[in-house]
């Protein structure tokens, strides 16, 4: 089984190993230990004391925050139950006007804006732009993902949470609260 | 037996064994009931070498095959594959070329076994069989699939295909990429799941069959010949496997080889990704309306929703679903569920079970049956759709596979496996005489050679990849233009064609071809996978995604002259809104941002110009977390353009034109960072409240091309409960529709 010390984990999430150790590490079979030396530098990384469960994106975490699971962003800025697509807290910001978009798609680049839409995410902590959809009008937000964070936690490593919770999308929930 | 009894019909051995094979997987989760692996415990050594004896076997077949053939998409593109099967049809070992294929052809022999073959015509040694028909097993008429059945002592022990994709199918339109066909009619010669030869011999009206029905039936028969020359390479291969290890060895090596490809997919699931749900949309693009088409119900554009949702279950078993996809659209653009799971098993290889390549790996996921009627399985509503070019919507399915294996295997970690999404698959198709005088029907394999997806740490890698081959290869460009009336002006790298991101997708190219020594040809930019209207949905982690497949021509041109003159010519794109073909060139006609795909309304002729560019792949990350040191790489390699690198990236920069390179502004870039967050800051409004503005205008239909509306009243019909999420999530009334 491979074994990869932190330090060397740190240079490959950082960009900084040589492409062909990256190959010797894709070709060889997986460290079994990832995930917890993933999640140790990950929690190096941030400012905040809360627990890292669970890495969603470069920015964005599943923290453990009291009794309650929820993603917030390297910055610090919380967004809620992870049960909750995140994306409905964020802010956005949408081109779908020629003139908006030519500021990134320009002339034969730029889609047809009677098609499509481009939904900036950002988050309202820091402006880091989290996600990116293109997709026609009428089309919700997909929700990325939504893992099954107890079984993970129970059943692949072994090492249960402290209080399991209803695996379930919430997202409606938020939704239907709005008038 | 007395008169008006019936005879009670035969059984096919064949098709118990299947239905045992299934009871086993049922109950014990392996393979051929395989819970233990006998021969590889007990000599894992020997058990590794036949594997790559065998594999080895495979690709010496793809060598044979594809030069025997001689046909330019097989010999100089190697568009081609061979595999060996068991006795029910799971695919064991594959060569390199189109490996999305073994998928199907192993569903094919299941067809065979299904329909009795076994029974009526039965299966002996030197029987050749063929199919070309989705119905049954194929996925498009140029597709075409060979099976030999191997024997060993009077028992079937293997079986040995081939599929090859051939330059013309005898459709409605030349070439092998049948967009435009209506309907199946138009698809082009049939080969029904049919013995087309014994004795090891192709029957003689075969031969009569391709001469009459195809445009190229040199290229077609040498395809023919090609594929069995591999198919015989490899049962040599078998068959010499067999006297040096003995036909039990094999009988029991080979559906071990399946189980362990199943149990390696499964064990990659549970060792990189973690269990839960993901969703992911996408959107395709097929934008006919005023173009040149057959039938006059498709002047339309149509859109299609080409949706993908993934569980990982507590075993890390996969399932995916495709609630939410249109309908069957009156193009070349439908596919069935069994070329899907074909598909599937070839993008899954990328990403997890690529270990032994086989048909274990489908048994380590489930595929929920598309909507009924949609394009993804349209013969309960339509059972003529056609499928002249049944991948295009696929590959662009077969995108969303990247990015959301990516995710699950980033959040637990393995960021060197994540990729971002995929490249799209354009292809440029000629019809004509050619410098020779002979008439040719034919593609260049340009689009096997994209750039690859951005990985979690790292760029794509450029011109470098394809998704459906392994051995991503554009074919040598002094070959293509021996077979057709085209020189190379250009094969160049094409800036900012990867997205942009924190790591950006490898770039694609861009060629650039003028038409030589021709009375006419015409130029059909096809669709195997694109989007010419809109992005792909692949802003993961804040990317961009990479710009719609647009190509250009210009016809009546004075490139004779300006060559005469030595005055420059067209090599790229160009800029976007200034592409170089419109600054250098005068032509009676310029199109510089057509919407793929199309044939040229007229033909086009010597010195006229033709600009295609082939797509890189998709980004990750926000662009403003780029290392200013990457963009500086970029800037210098030619490619990003400073504009880009200014107001995407935030980067500034300043070229020195004597060292020839560019220089960072660190101070420059941190402002104007910040000056974009700031932005950012400015025009971004609370999900909450844009949601309540924008219910109004979805409600109120508005700014939505009709092909936008259509296609969502299909979803929504086709799949009832994807329809209500939808008017939930806007609050939008029961009945709604678009």
């Amino acid at each position: 089984m491979s074994q990869y010390n932190k330090a060397e984990l740190r240079k490959l999430v950082d960009g900084e190993l040589e492409w062909s150790r990256v190959q010797e590490i894709m070709k060889a079979p997986k460290d079994d230990d990832r995930f917890e030396k993933w999640v140790a530098l990950r929690q190096d990384e941030v400012a905040w004391d809360e627990r890292i469960l669970m890495p969603l994106t470069f920015k964005l975490y599943i923290v453990q925050k009291g009794r309650e699971r929820i993603v917030k962003c390297e910055c610090g800025h919380e967004y809620g139950d992870y049960r909750v697509n995140w994306k409905v807290y964020a802010n956005i910001f949408v081109r779908d006007s020629v003139e908006d978009l030519h500021e990134v798609y320009r002339g034969r680049e730029q889609p047809d804006s009677t098609w499509q839409q481009v939904r900036e995410y950002y988050c309202p902590g820091c402006d880091t732009q989290l996600e990116v959809e293109a997709v026609p009008r009428g089309c919700p937000p997909d929700f990325n993902l939504l893992p099954d964070l107890d079984t993970f936690y129970r059943d692949w490593l072994g090492k249960p949470l402290d209080e399991e919770m209803e695996f379930v999308d919430k997202t409606q929930e938020v939704i239907d609260s709005w008038k | 037996m007395s008169a008006g009894a019936v005879a009670e019909k035969p059984r096919s051995p064949l098709k118990d064994r299947v239905a045992e094979n299934e009871r086993l997987l049922k109950e014990t989760g392996s393979m051929f009931g395989l819970t233990e692996m006998r021969r590889k415990a007990e000599d894992p050594g020997k058990y590794e070498s036949v594997w790559h004896i065998l594999l080895n076997g495979m690709d010496a077949a793809w060598d044979v095959g594809c030069k025997v053939s001689a046909s330019p998409v097989a010999a100089e593109g190697g568009d081609a594959v061979w595999s060996v099967h068991v006795p029910t049809g799971e695919s064991v070992c594959s060569s390199k070329g189109i490996i999305s294929h073994p998928g199907l052809l192993s569903q094919l022999i299941r067809s065979y076994i299904d329909n009795d073959y076994e029974i009526n015509p039965g299966f002996k040694p030197g029987d050749i069989f063929e199919n070309n028909d989705p119905h049954f097993g194929g996925i498009h008429s140029v597709d075409f699939q060979t099976l030999i059945p191997v024997f060993h002592d009077g028992e079937l022990i293997c079986w040995v295909s081939s599929v090859s994709h051939v330059m013309d199918g005898g459709m409605i339109l030349p070439g092998s990429i049948g967009f435009m066909n209506p309907d199946a009619f138009a698809d082009g010669v049939p080969f029904v799941m049919e013995r087309i030869g014994e004795n090891y011999q192709i029957y003689p009206w075969y031969e009569k069959r391709i001469q009459c029905r195809t445009r190229m039936p040199d290229w077609v028969m040498g395809d023919a010949r090609g594929r069995l020359a591999g198919c015989f390479t490899v049962r040599e291969k078998v068959l010499a496997l067999v006297e040096k290890y003995s036909v039990d060895y094999m009988n029991d090596v080979m559906p071990e080889y399946v189980e362990d490809g199943r149990r390696y997919a499964q064990v990659r699931m549970k060792t990189q990704s973690v269990p839960g749900r993901i969703r992911k949309s996408n959107f395709k693009d097929l934008a006919m309306k005023g173009k040149r088409v057959i039938k006059p119900e498709q002047g339309i554009d149509c859109y299609m929703n080409v949706p993908m949702e993934v569980t990982v279950d507590k075993d890390a078993k996969i399932k995916f679903n495709m609630r939410g996809a249109s309908g069957w659209v009156p193009f070349g653009e439908n596919i069935t569920p069994a070329a899907v799971i074909s598909g599937l098993m070839n993008g899954y290889s990328h990403m997890v079970g690529f270990d032994m390549f086989n048909w274990g790996a489908v048994a380590a996921w489930e595929l929920d049956s598309p909507p009924d009627g949609s394009w993804a399985n349209p013969y309960p509503d339509n059972y003529f759709a056609s499928s002249g070019v049944a991948w295009a919507p696929a590959i662009i399915w077969l995108s969303s596979l990247y990015e959301t294996l990516g995710r699950l295997f980033y959040s637990r970690g393995f960021i060197e496996e994540v990729a971002a999404g995929g490249a799209t698959t354009m292809t440029g198709e000629f019809a004509g005489v050619n410098q020779q005088g002979v008439y040719v029907a034919g593609m260049t394999l340009e689009q096997a050679c994209n750039g690859s997806p951005a990985r979690g740490m790292a760029d794509g890698e450029n011109s470098a990849w394809s998704i459906y081959v392994p051995n991503a290869d554009f074919g040598n460009a002094e070959v293509n233009e021996l077979y057709y009336p085209i020189l190379y002006l250009g094969r160049n790298i094409e800036p900012d064609s990867g997205g942009y991101g924190r790591f950006r997708g490898g770039l694609g190219h861009t060629v650039v071809w003028m038409v030589q020594n021709t009375p006419g040809i015409e130029y059909a930019c096809g669709d195997a996978g694109i989007r010419s209207k809109v992005l792909g949905n692949h802003g993961m982690f804040g990317a961009y995604p990479s710009c719609p497949d647009r190509p250009s021509y210009a016809s009546g041109t004075n490139v004779k002259e300006l060559i005469e003159k030595r005055l420059p010519l067209v090599h790229e794109r160009g800029d976007p809104e200034d592409p170089t073909l419109v600054r250098n060139i005068k032509a009676d006609v310029v199109e510089t941002s057509v919407i793929a795909p199309f044939v040229t309304p007229s033909e086009l002729h010597d010195y006229d110009l033709i600009v295609h560019p082939i797509s890189g792949a998709q980004s990750v990350g926000d662009p403003l977390d780029r290392d200013p040191a990457d963009v500086k790489k970029d800037l210098d390699n030619n490619w990003t353009r400073a504009r880009v690198a200014l107001d995407v990236n935030g980067v500034a920069a300043d070229y020195d034109e004597k060292s020839r390179e560019w220089t960072i502004d660190e101070a420059r870039t941190e402002s104007r960072r910040a000056e974009i967050r700031g932005a950012r800051r400015v025009r971004g409004v609370p999900f909450k409240d844009w949601w309540k503005a924008e219910r109004e205008r979805v409600e109120a239909k508005e700014n939505m091309d009709e092909a936008v509306l259509r296609m969502w009243r299909q979803s929504m019909k086709l799949s009832p409960g994807y329809g209500a999420e939808l008017r939930e999530f806007w609050k939008l009334a029961d009945d709604f529709t678009f």
